[in-house]
């Protein structure tokens, strides 16, 4: 082959190179970007929740489980789920809360009366009522404890889910 | 070389597929309009690859499919320009498909040997006009909701197997939940298969015969007709010949091809940047006043349809595609003469005309006679109320009596044009009238609808609908009102 014909060749390959690259990058950003949209985007912001209207009317020394609706965006999807926490004051002027499912595979625990801490019946793990450590059976970390605010006398507690089945307090 | 290469090439000949494929001897002088085809697939790769993520962001059900729209729309990142590119891309694929069409028309290289990659070629035709049919209804909004209506109602039109074909298609009696799951399976399962297999055996025939020559190289001392016996000898002598001039499929063609594909998806993505695609109200089954419009490559066969009388109208409407796919797949059967050069055939050269011409006219035509855009409503799409007042609208049929926007009315009734009646009374004032006409006017020949006929809660919603009809700037448009209360209710109000 002649140089310029070799030339010639390496143009139009040249050419051809910059055409497929200018349309794979201009389809492929809108693509690639929408397609990983879901981990880009930051995560809703956590509200307070009223769980309760008046302090004065919850008990005191024993665990209360208060369950209250919150409305969640599944995608295009809006939806209302009942959620629960269980609120527990020794005073009823400090309160704790914690996120009533269970850390292990996220069951609804009970309160154990007789043990004086909480049983999780799906796979009889046990924790204690005032730090929520585990006491018994196979979760992997204490419960979830959540952040408690009293105004004008009702309770709010900022709702959140953590990943469960994991060592670690990650939200979910 | 390359160590890959040569290790690739060890096992499955590369060296082979690359001098088969890539290495492949063309006809010289072949024209830009010879890249028509390889920027369709461009643009079908495109479709697919948008398509795919779409389909992550979408639900096929009427409860949902609008709502996942606008969430891809505003919610997810590129997701607007994303469907952009979609809807663009969709329309490309058309005018494509048609260019491409009448270049292989006009070059006479449906002609043999080419005859079963001209038949493979209408049935890729139909299957984009299918993508284009069934892709328009999935957003779910009024623009989708009622021109699929108008598609469906068209084949039912069909001769005999009419009510079949409605139900086949909407996979019910009614436009419905099972509609929209019909056409998104064929949208995104059925019709990309077939389309992915066509396009794979006309690609394989296509390398298999070489692209057509320039037409002169494969006249000069041809037989007259391609059916005499010594035309397939002389063919082949005279393509490789045409194949002398020593250009390669690559890079020779492809570079052209490249060019003109990258371009066309540059202005596509710019498209899709700057004007996007639609998104109107959520479809509304009970809005009878709506104006459904098709896709503009449907417009000239719309308005053919308009210009025959009502008698005749189904009669075209089957009766002209079928005539048009008969011809298409009779041509190069019928065509048996060895000419190609589009200026020695008058006959073709004239039908294309016609054909192109009589459809610029029509689309024309179509543009011009499209009313004004008259907003019969604020100008914004209707909130629950005020659709559900339209819906008592329609119910009470106050569109026998009264005009809205050029619709309904009519009759000796002498019924005020409320087009505007927003602008003249207040929300209070058109409660209180439809309640007791006869309180306002004494002649008034419009009847009480108070209670018993509808009740007050419908008598605010229909109100709340006649407050948004303000002609044709909608809420730009500041009301003057020119309520007049009798004393008895001036009375009340105090």
């Amino acid at each position: 082959m002649e140089a310029s014909q070799v030339g010639r060749r390496r143009f139009l390959e040249m050419v051809s190179g910059i055409g497929a690259a200018l349309s794979a990058v201009v389809v492929g950003f809108p693509v690639v970007r929408a397609f990983v949209s879901p981990t880009l985007a930051s995560p809703p912001k956590d509200d307070w929740v009223k769980v309760a209207d008046d302090t004065a009317l919850l008990d005191v020394g024993a665990p209360i489980k208060l369950s209250f609706v919150v409305s969640e965006q599944d995608a295009w999807i809006e939806s209302r789920t009942v959620k629960g926490v269980w609120l527990f004051s020794e005073d009823g002027q400090k309160f704790k809360a914690y996120s009533a499912r269970c850390t292990h595979l996220g069951c609804a625990f009970v309160w154990d009366a007789d043990a004086k801490n909480f049983l999780c019946p799906c796979h009889r793990g046990r924790f204690d009522l005032k730090t929520g450590a585990v006491l018994d059976g196979p979760p992997p970390r204490p419960l979830d404890e959540l952040e408690v605010q009293i105004r004008e006398s009702a309770v709010y507690v900022k709702y959140k889910e953590y990943r469960l089945g994991v060592p670690a307090r990650i939200e979910a | 070389m390359n160590p890959i290469f040569r290790w690739l090439d060890e096992r499955v000949d590369l060296r082979g597929i690359k001098e088969q494929l890539l290495d492949r001897k063309m006809p010289g002088n072949l024209t830009w309009a010879h890249t028509l085809g390889s920027a369709t697939l461009a643009v079908f790769i495109v479709q697919v690859v948008t398509g795919i993520v779409l389909a992550m962001y979408y639900a096929p059900s009427p409860d949902h499919a609008y709502e996942s729209i606008r969430y891809l729309q505003d919610r997810v990142l590129s997701g607007a320009v994303l469907r952009g590119v979609h809807h663009w891309a969709a329309s490309a694929m058309v005018v494509l498909v048609l260019a491409h069409m009448i270049r292989v028309f006009a070059m006479g290289a449906y002609k043999y040997p080419r005859e079963i990659n001209w038949l493979l070629g209408i049935v890729l035709l139909f299957l984009v006009l299918g993508f284009s049919f069934t892709g328009y209804l999935l957003p779910w909004d009024q623009k989708a909701y009622w021109a699929t209506q108008v598609g469906t109602n068209i084949a039912g039109t069909t001769p005999f197997v009419g009510g079949f074909l409605v139900k086949l298609l909407r996979g019910g009696s009614q436009l419905g939940a099972a509609t929209l799951t019909r056409f998104f399976a064929l949208h995104v399962l059925l019709m990309p298969l077939l389309l992915f297999v066509v396009v794979l055996l006309h690609l394989a025939i296509v390398v298999r015969q070489g692209i057509a020559s320039r037409t002169g190289a494969l006249e000069e001392g041809a037989p007259p007709h391609t059916s005499d016996p010594e035309y397939p000898a002389y063919y082949k002598k005279a393509y490789a010949k045409s194949k002398g001039a020593g250009v390669r499929f690559y890079p020779d063609l492809t570079t052209k091809d490249m060019v003109v594909a990258t371009a066309i998806i540059l202005v596509l993505v710019l498209l899709a940047r700057y004007v996007g695609a639609g998104l109107e109200p959520p479809a509304d089954p009970t809005d009878n006043s709506y104006v459904p419009r098709p896709e503009w490559y449907f417009l000239p066969f719309f308005q053919l349809l308009k210009l025959v009388p009502g008698s005749m109208e189904s009669l075209v409407a089957v009766g002209i595609p079928t005539v048009l796919v008969i011809l298409l797949v009779a041509l190069p059967f019928f065509d048996r003469s060895s000419t190609r050069a589009f200026s020695k055939r008058p006959i073709a050269r004239y039908s294309l005309i016609f054909l192109l011409g009589s459809s610029a006219l029509l689309l024309g035509a179509s543009y011009a006679g499209e009313q004004p855009e008259v907003v019969a409503e604020a100008g914004r799409p209707l909130t629950n109320v005020e659709r559900s007042g339209k819906a008592i609208f329609g119910a009470q049929q106050c569109g026998s009596c009264h005009a809205v926007a050029g619709k309904g009315g009519g009759g000796t009734t002498g019924a005020p044009n409320l087009s505007m009646v927003g602008l003249k009374h207040s929300g209070a004032w058109i409660h209180s009238f439809i309640e007791n006409p006869l309180r306002f006017h004494p002649n008034s020949a419009m009847p009480s609808f108070g209670p018993p006929t509808i009740s007050h809660q419908d008598i605010e919603e229909l109100t709340r609908y006649l407050v948004t009809l303000r002609g044709p700037n909608g809420e730009l448009t500041k009301p003057e009102f020119v309520d007049t209360f009798p004393m008895l209710i001036k009375s009340k109000e105090k």
